[in-house]
């Protein structure tokens, strides 16, 4: 084949000007220790590292929900633990007050006004706050959900936090519940609709947004399943007005009348059990929630793991390929300078 | 006289060694008639009988079309590569770290919906996301004016290409009439049509004056004899499937006739390339942002404007509405919102500050199938966007790579066939010597024979 000098030329250039590109491609990595630096580097894997992106910033969300949500957990337990004592205590007075051999009409003043004390601070418990807002008021946070009557201003609805995509955790208990024994399935109006009456809403997807929507009657949505369950049990047909059981009490005590406080013992058992139970649904919440937690650390690693593998370099590979490369090039600037430089003029005369 | 002709070729040759597009030249000599007659016919020596330029017309076509190809993908090639920074969240973060940023902070809110300092970056978080959306309709935009400008640009090119053309072929067709050959004209011409092969999709045919006929759009002449018809980019109004300001193509056959719209019938060259960027990819990715911000925006406002903001209203919107033309330019957070962050609804009754159902159902939509037949969240859509942007990307730079190989095969071909050696030249330049000096010597000899003739007498 005739050989043109343009050729060589051309062909050293062409050889170089590859060698410096990869050259740069692979700097480019070492620095950025990416090997996906631009969608085209590889298209899919791009798309696939920001859906990684996604559900790991997704996980840190739902971490920070479940931690917020433990601790209104945790604090209306606690709370619920002092309620508990409280009746407790109720309740041993009303066992010392219940027959007639030591008492007489003054020590079950005395009693009712202790009575009285337990009622103010059952309604002190019942009022607690939490950061801004008031944890046993359903929805209505901003105002104290009980007054000194044991009237109820909350509602009965439940607040639901996501903690983890597309699962809900109830994270109170309403005050008409635990306090005053409603049971939540009976009073509450069913599942409030959208005002344009749901249709367009159902139209659209059948499955999210909507069912949530339907489900937001407060014991529905699906992940609340076995919180739903055993709450049917817990407030079954013993339900007892917390408030009213005191104020009969004190009331009994007052009157003096033995068979009032004896009644009420069986009241303030089933309170007690209410109130306990109440703990029991909270602590298995929380049990879930560190669960919860947990199984979102791990996700959120394996997810890390994905992402890295799909996204940086490989190490050998690179610094395998950068050697290479560079060899290439020094090769090529070597038989370049040869080739160029020699013609048939360096040999005549 | 032989020698010295063969040298100038040689020199030219030589020096034009690095000329793009240039032919290597070759003198043909051949023998003057003889005299005499019968069985002495005496040679008379050799005369220059042509200078010619070594040259294959079909390689040339060859190598033109194949740049042309290349010209076209390099157009192609270079306006996708920036458009694909405008969806490299590698680098920077971008609508997808917003979007997940914007419904993460409705997760955040749903766990105390009476909390200001979350509601305030609820706001800005959607105020985020809107600018972020503004940003790539911008970019989009402004890729579309840079594919304009460079349209522009080009098109001044191939105005000065073909007026160049098109009077080399009136030098053509004068030098060959008589006979001769336009060997540097010719190379001029040849070089001159690749190039503008590389900018625009071109036709050619050489006529019997030698001159050649230019085509392109079809059937729109752009050089036929020695006239140039001229192209022009011009602003259009913004007309049905057009943007406002997008440059057409428009051809005209002489100065006074009525100017002809050739875009959509430019296929090839860079300027085909970005005439398919601008008026194709670019659009349907304009196209997508759009739909993708109205399809947040009104699904949001949607869930957002039945819940009750902590005024006890209802009915507010989150983000202005838009529509599904323009809505990436234009998404934007509500007056009322951004106002004053009480009027983000979190719940779904009236007068229960606690009530975080909306937010929760807000946060939901992120992944929530709705797209495409209910077969793509937002993000799925948002992330398929950017794997195509990829893939458009990775596809027409190996094309461009591939097609460069074609080019530089051809290229070399042509080379080996036309290019100017120097080993050659310097060796035709020795044996064109080695001649001069034999020549040079039967001149001395015989100089000296007709010295001894003319003083035989004194011996």
């Amino acid at each position: 084949m005739r050989v043109s000098d343009k050729m060589n030329y051309n062909q050293s250039m062409a050889a170089i000007n590859k060698n410096r590109t990869d050259l740069m491609t692979y700097q480019n990595q070492a620095a950025t220790q990416k090997r996906i630096n631009k969608p085209s580097d590889d298209p899919l894997g791009a798309a696939r590292i920001l859906t990684s992106k996604t559900e790991i910033q997704g996980f840190e969300q739902y971490k920070r929900n479940i931690l917020s949500a433990k601790e209104s957990v945790e604090v209306s337990e606690q709370s619920l633990s002092q309620a508990s004592e409280l009746l407790i205590r109720a309740k041993e007075l009303a066992i010392d007050q219940a027959d007639d051999a030591a008492n007489g009409p003054e020590s079950r003043r005395i009693t009712a006004a202790e009575v009285k004390q337990i009622y103010e601070q059952m309604v002190n418990v019942a009022n607690r706050r939490y950061g801004d807002h008031y944890l046993f008021a359903g929805h209505k946070t901003l105002n104290a959900p009980f007054d000194m009557t044991g009237t109820y201003f909350g509602d009965d609805s439940e607040v639901q936090v996501e903690i983890e995509k597309n699962s809900y955790m109830n994270t109170n208990i309403p005050g008409s519940t635990v306090f005053l024994g409603r049971k939540i399935a009976d009073d509450i109006p069913p599942a409030k609709v959208f005002k344009d009456g749901n249709t367009k809403v159902e139209a659209r997807a059948p499955d999210s947004v909507e069912t949530s929507l339907a489900a937001q009657g407060p014991s529905q949505i699906q992940n609340r399943q076995t919180i739903a369950n055993s709450r049917q049990g817990a407030w079954g047909d013993h339900s007892v007005n917390i408030f009213e059981t005191l104020k009969d009490l004190e009331v009994g005590l007052r009157a003096n009348d033995k068979s009032v406080v004896q009644n009420s013992l069986e009241t303030l058992d089933s309170a007690i059990s209410q109130i306990n139970r109440a703990r029991g649904e909270l602590g298995s919440r929380i049990s879930a929630l560190n669960t919860g937690l947990e199984t979102l650390q791990k996700l959120g690693i394996d997810e890390r793991v994905k992402q890295s593998e799909i996204e940086d370099v490989d190490m050998y590979d690179l610094v395998n390929n950068l050697s290479k490369t560079q060899t290439q090039l020094e090769a090529s600037l070597a038989t370049s300078g040869k080739m160029m430089k020699t013609t048939l003029l360096d040999f005549i005369k | 006289m032989n020698s010295q002709n063969a040298l100038h070729t040689i020199s030219h040759n030589i020096a034009n060694k690095n000329t793009e597009g240039y032919s290597r030249q070759q003198t043909e000599t051949f023998t003057n008639f003889p005299y005499g007659a019968g069985k002495t016919r005496i040679g008379t020596g050799a005369r220059t009988a042509s200078v010619q330029r070594v040259n294959n017309a079909y390689m040339e076509r060859q190598l033109a079309e194949e740049k042309s190809n290349l010209g076209f993908m390099k157009g192609q090639a270079n306006s996708l590569m920036r458009l694909e920074q405008v969806y490299n969240e590698e680098a920077v973060e971008g609508i997808n770290a917003s979007m997940v940023k914007f419904f993460n902070s409705f997760r955040e809110l749903s766990t105390s919906p009476e909390s200001v300092p979350k509601r305030i970056a609820v706001k800005e978080s959607a105020d985020l996301l809107a600018r972020d959306f503004n940003k790539v309709a911008q970019q989009l935009h402004d890729i579309r004016g840079d594919a304009n400008q460079q349209m522009a640009i080009t098109v001044k090119d191939i105005n000065s290409n073909t007026q160049e053309i098109a009077s080399l072929n009136s030098q053509i067709q004068k030098i060959e009439v008589g006979g001769g050959y336009a060997n540097d004209e010719r190379d001029r011409r040849d070089q001159l049509i690749k190039e503008l092969g590389e900018k625009i999709d071109i036709k050619w045919t050489e006529g019997e004056d030698s001159t050649v006929t230019i085509q392109t759009g079809g059937n729109a002449i752009l050089v036929a004899g020695n006239d140039a018809s001229r192209l022009a980019a011009v602003p259009m109004p913004g007309t049905e499937g057009k943007a406002e300001g997008d440059f057409d193509i428009m051809y005209y056959h002489h100065e006074y006739a009525e100017p002809l719209a050739i875009t959509e019938r430019i296929n090839g060259g860079s300027l085909g390339g970005l005439i398919k960027v601008r008026d194709h990819d670019v659009r349907e990715f304009q196209d997508k942002m759009n739909f993708l911000a109205s399809e947040i925006s009104n699904s949001v406002n949607d869930v957002h404007s039945q819940g009750y903001n902590t005024f006890n209203q209802t009915g507010v919107n989150l983000f202005d509405p838009i529509s599904e033309k323009d809505g990436a330019e234009n998404m934007k957070v509500s007056a009322e919102v951004m106002g004053d962050v009480g009027r983000i609804a979190a719940g779904l009754d009236p007068n229960a500050p606690g009530d975080n159902r909306v937010a929760n159902m807000i946060s939901d939509i992120q992944n929530e199938k709705k797209f495409v037949d209910g077969t793509t969240s937002l993000d799925e859509y948002y992330n398929g966007i950017v794997a195509e942007m990829g893939l458009r990307t990775e596809k027409a730079n190996h094309m461009l790579e591939t097609q460069q190989g074609v080019v530089t095969q051809l290229e070399n071909l042509r080379e080996s066939y036309s290019g100017v050696n120097i080993d050659q030249e310097v060796a035709n330049m020795v044996e064109w010597q080695k001649q001069f000096d034999a020549s040079a010597r039967i001149i001395r000899t015989a100089d000296e024979m007709l010295d001894t003739v003319i003083n035989l007498r004194r011996y």
